[in-house]
């Protein structure tokens, strides 16, 4: 009977807050222009639900281009930087060497710069490497965002695997090398994942490099999609911006459920330092 | 690899090696053109002049510029109010969800999604929530008799900022949450158990044990948020591109506007200049905090 | 209507290339003689109607039936185009072909191909350009054509006509003072007015600029240096503005773009100005609100002239571009009457094309409630009225200085001086040097 108090009406009032604007973004999706724009009409609730939008944004739009485009780039900027950073958080988390400070201070900081201010000479540099308006070349530039924050979170986790194991495996002639990749590297196996799955989500959720550094229509990725199609001039097509919004949450969300142990694990790992 | 793993196994040959990839991929295309950009703001540079030096002019004009003042002004607000709401919120939700129920799994999943979402995507569906005409909110509000006429969320400067405010909070709540949620876990029962023996209230548990214990998490969750909330884009951006009449501006939004939209590159990358000593501060502040964990 | 799909224009442009024979184009022969195997990108704003760009992509086959030239055609959001075309202007490769906005191509002429061929030509032959279109495609500082100009997305006063005359008006106001004195009978009756006043770059900047130059104000003096805003004349529409606020919708201060569409169309507003887009939306949707809408010009105040703000968009070639002479035969091509008037039609008058001429479609007459729409580039000022267009009128407006300053007046309450004070600042900094 407390607990209806201490645990159930309190839970209750975050899922509404928390969770509200979803229902609102799938209502949406589904709702007639004529009940969107009603002002009369409840607003919570739809009379005649249509798929009208949805059929608009996979048929009328390039959205399943930009699906793919983000979910290739997603995935290998996370691949590659996840592999990147593993090896930096060896260095960091089990080497002593001089500078070992420097460099993570370097690391970390690097992911505070923003973005907005950034993009111009790195249009320049990204020029000059003839990477402009390939959609690979978002790999590399959101890499830039993804290893720092990556490597913090592996040196929290390589930090807790006891040095004993690496010792022993020495004592036992291996090579350092042979160390990371046989043994380290399974243990890390739980850091990893929440790599993946913290960078993969940093990755869906970048807007203004796709924007800025990719000029031909085929290589648009979801938010940008979005945010430039959907909008005509003064009318923003609700509908479809909010199914493409919805659709464009399931992968991230999707990952997200089957490995939440794992964002959980690997957060506090990271922040355990 | 037999013949190369003695060189390979020399700490200083190992490090460098490991840390190649990274650095050249941070060194140059994050360290390089942030030293141009750097330098970007000791120039007049407009979008299509590369302009020349001024020393810091640029910077001696922002001082003045009372868009700017507000700007920092409102800065500083947005990232100190919707830091104590999250801090207090996220904290508050990892203690529900820290006790063990039925479907606690689910819920802890479904509670975290505003974090997981890309910004730009629910940052359109919270606008369409602040709208003038169609918000539910008012249309609730009105049907309750609360209120006469609908709520004008992104027109007037006060309700705007705490409308931006609500949206922040709202994705920020899962992150506070998960950090305390570990930080809970590793909180040995038998303290609280003693201490209800002992009988200590509720209250005094949680604020002297609890909370204790937690300080070093919040200490380290409180500079991160606030790092990452100062330099907020997407979310202002999409939903009120500054206005009304500048009121929501944040360093980084005006910077783009004067830069890009305004084509005053020089300028605006002095105004994201701004921002950089702040950060340092800051990240310099975490680097500490994470050294001193236990 | 076979439905269009959007896919970019360069597939069948190969595809109708290969098997074709050459298209007749009517009396728009190839006047500029495309480079061999020549194929462009051109960069434009999206379609505020989706007949835009069906046409725009129709009309862009024709020319590849034509002259075998394949041509990308890619649309982003308008907002875009600039901070895109501007990157591209910098970094010398992108698109060849860019559709602008306002000053645009003043930010960078020398990086722009001479286009006076081209403009010259289609003047002589369309009944020459309106002297507004003139000063944003014509340099005076390269001494040559840097952009073709295309028209505008003219803008008028769309009102329900029966609120209007219940308020006691048969006819629209010619005036701001008969305005006021509508705007406060219909707030009277509760059908107020509504006016953008956040950061609605299209609406908010359009009626800000029309009230600031009809009362006589103006940023800046014609040599492009004397920062005027804080002058009598500007203080006067500010405090015009100042009376008119308390009589709008509440909401206006957060309104961008879209709003005053929504608020019309929903009843909430009896006034706004807009593009032609309100009204064929309602005729789509709420055909009962449509038989009820009227346009109207912008009043005439004081200055005893019309001083109407649009956007004006142009084309213009990028010298990175490998192919200039088929560059400018495609939009010499689009903008010949055989392109450019089914186009016009096909989107209602949305863009009033900046060529005399096409003041004879028949759009204009077909439905008279668009008339309104035909004159719109000839009551025209153009940005950084009255300086030249260029990079510093290109950030005052991208900057929102006059809309700002307007706001300021009335969302924020400052005094009239004090809001004028503070535009001048950021126009003397913007101005300098």
């Amino acid at each position: 009977m407390k607990r209806i108090w201490t645990l159930w009406l309190p839970l209750g009032a975050f899922a509404l807050f928390l969770l509200f604007p979803f229902y609102w973004m799938v209502l949406t999706s589904i709702k007639p222009n004529e009940e969107l724009i009603s002002v009369t009409a409840n607003p919570f609730w739809v009379s005649r639900p249509t798929l009208a939008h949805l059929q608009y944004l996979l048929f009328s739009t390039s959205y399943p281009r930009w699906f793919w485009n983000t979910m290739a780039v997603a995935s290998a900027a996370t691949a590659l930087s996840v592999s990147v950073s593993f090896l930096a958080a060896f260095a960091l988390a089990r080497l002593r060497f001089r500078g070992a400070e420097g460099v993570s201070l370097g690391i970390y900081l690097a992911y505070l710069i923003p973005p907005a201010i950034l993009f111009i000479p790195l249009a320049e540099v990204m020029l000059k490497l003839g990477w402009f308006d390939h959609l690979w070349a978002l790999v590399p530039v959101y890499s830039t965002f993804l290893v720092p924050f990556s490597t913090w979170l592996l040196v929290g986790y390589l930090k807790s695997i006891p040095m004993e194991l690496e010792e022993a495996a020495m004592v036992d002639g291996a090579s350092r090398l042979r160390i990371l990749f046989q043994i380290i590297l399974p243990l890390s196996a739980p850091g990893l994942i929440s790599a993946f799955i913290f960078s993969f989500t940093l990755s869906w959720n970048e807007y203004l490099y796709a924007l800025v550094f990719m000029s031909a229509p085929g290589n648009k990725t979801v938010p940008v999609g979005l945010a430039t199609e959907l909008v005509r001039g003064d009318i923003y097509q609700w509908g479809p911006l909010m199914a493409g919004a919805l659709l464009g949450s399931l992968p991230v969300a999707v990952l997200y459920f089957f490995f939440v142990e794992h964002y959980v694990a690997g957060m506090s790992g990271a922040l355990k330092g | 690899m037999a013949r190369l793993s003695p060189v390979l196994d020399r700490t200083p040959v190992l490090a460098t090696l490991l840390l190649l990839p990274a650095a050249v991929l941070v060194g140059g295309l994050l360290a390089f053109p942030l030293t141009l950009g750097v330098l970007l703001g000791f120039k007049d540079a407009t979008i299509g002049d590369p302009g020349s030096f001024i020393g810091l002019e640029n910077y001696r004009y922002l001082i003045t510029d009372p868009v700017l003042r507000l700007t920092a002004l409102n800065t500083g607000l947005y990232t100190l109010v919707t830091l104590v709401f999250k801090l207090a919120l996220g904290l508050a939700l990892a203690l529900l969800l820290n006790q063990r129920f039925a479907g606690y799994r689910f819920w802890r999943s479904v509670l975290l999604l505003p974090y997981v979402v890309p910004t730009v995507l629910s940052a359109f569906a919270w606008w369409w929530i602040f709208d003038p005409q169609f918000s539910f909110i008012s249309w609730a509000l009105v049907k309750a008799g609360l209120l006469h006429h609908n709520l004008d969320f992104l027109g007037t400067p006060w309700l705007a900022r705490g409308s931006l405010m609500v949206a922040n909070v709202w994705r920020g709540i899962p992150f506070f949450t998960v950090g305390y949620l570990a930080g809970l876990q590793a909180i040995p029962k038998e303290l609280h158990e003693a201490a209800q023996i002992d009988g200590a209230s509720a209250g005094q548990i949680f604020w002297q044990i609890t909370w204790v214990l937690l300080l070093p998490l919040t200490t380290i969750l409180t500079i991160f948020s606030a790092i990452f909330t100062f330099t907020d884009f997407q979310l202002v951006w999409t939903i009120t591109r500054g206005g009304p009449a500048n009121a929501t501006h944040l360093f980084v939004t005006l910077a783009y506007q004067r830069a890009i939209a305004g084509g005053a590159m020089g300028e605006g990358a002095a105004i994201a200049g701004f921002t950089l000593p702040f950060l340092a501060v800051l990240a310099w502040a975490a680097l500490d905090a994470l050294r001193r964990q236990p | 209507m076979r439905k269009i799909r959007r896919r970019t224009v360069l597939g069948w442009g190969l595809g109708m290339a290969a098997g074709t024979a050459l298209a007749q184009a009517g009396r728009s022969e190839p006047v500029f003689k495309p480079e061999k195997d020549a194929s462009l990108r051109l960069l434009r704003w999206s379609g505020f109607v989706k007949s835009d760009e069906e046409l725009w992509n129709a009309n862009t086959k024709k020319f590849t039936e034509a002259t075998s030239v394949p041509v990308a055609v890619e649309y982003i959001t308008w907002e875009d185009v600039r901070p895109k075309a501007a990157l591209a202007a910098n970094l010398g490769t992108g698109p060849d072909i860019i559709m602008g906005w306002y000053d645009d191509p003043h930010i960078y002429p020398q990086k722009l191909v001479d286009v006076s061929d081209v403009a010259e030509g289609l003047g002589k032959q369309l009944g020459g350009w309106y002297d507004v279109a003139r000063t944003y495609g014509y340099s005076e500082r390269m001494k040559h054509w840097i952009a073709v100009p295309v028209g505008g997305t003219v803008e008028c006063l769309t009102y329900r006509t029966s609120w209007v005359k219940e308020a006691g008006f048969d006819q629209f106001p010619k005036d701001p003072a008969a305005l006021l004195k509508l705007a406060k009978a219909l707030k009277a009756k509760e059908h107020p007015v509504g006016f953008a006043l956040g950061h609605a770059v299209g609406d908010g900047n359009n009626w800000t600029h029309w009230l600031l130059w009809t009362f006589g104000g103006k940023a800046v003096e014609k040599d492009n240096k004397t920062i005027a805003i804080a002058q009598k004349p500007a203080l006067d529409a500010l405090e015009y503005a100042k009376e008119l606020y308390p009589q709008m919708a509440p909401g206006v201060g957060s309104w961008l773009d879209p709003n005053n569409n929504r608020a019309f169309l929903a009843g909430e507003v009896s006034v706004t100005n807009n593009g032609i887009s309100i009204y064929y939306s309602a005729k789509k949707d709420f055909p009962r609100i449509a038989e009820d809408i009227n346009h109207s010009p912008f009043p005439i105040g004081p200055v005893g002239r019309p001083t109407e703000l649009a956007n004006f968009t142009q084309a213009f070639i990028f010298k990175h571009c490998r192919f200039p002479n088929a560059a400018k035969e495609y939009i010499r091509f689009m903008l010949s009457a055989d392109q450019a008037g089914p186009w016009v039609d096909a989107m209602n008058g949305y863009v009033t094309p900046a060529l005399k001429k096409y003041q004879e479609l028949p759009v204009w007459t077909k439905d008279p409630k668009a008339t309104p729409f035909r004159d719109g580039i000839a009551r025209m000022l153009h940005n950084g009225y009255a300086g030249a267009p260029g990079q510093q009128a290109a950030a005052a407006l991208a900057e929102f200085i006059v809309l700002d300053m307007f706001a300021d007046a009335t969302v924020n309450g400052m005094s009239a001086k004090d809001a004028a004070a503070r535009a001048e600042n950021r126009l003397r900094r913007i101005y300098r040097g």
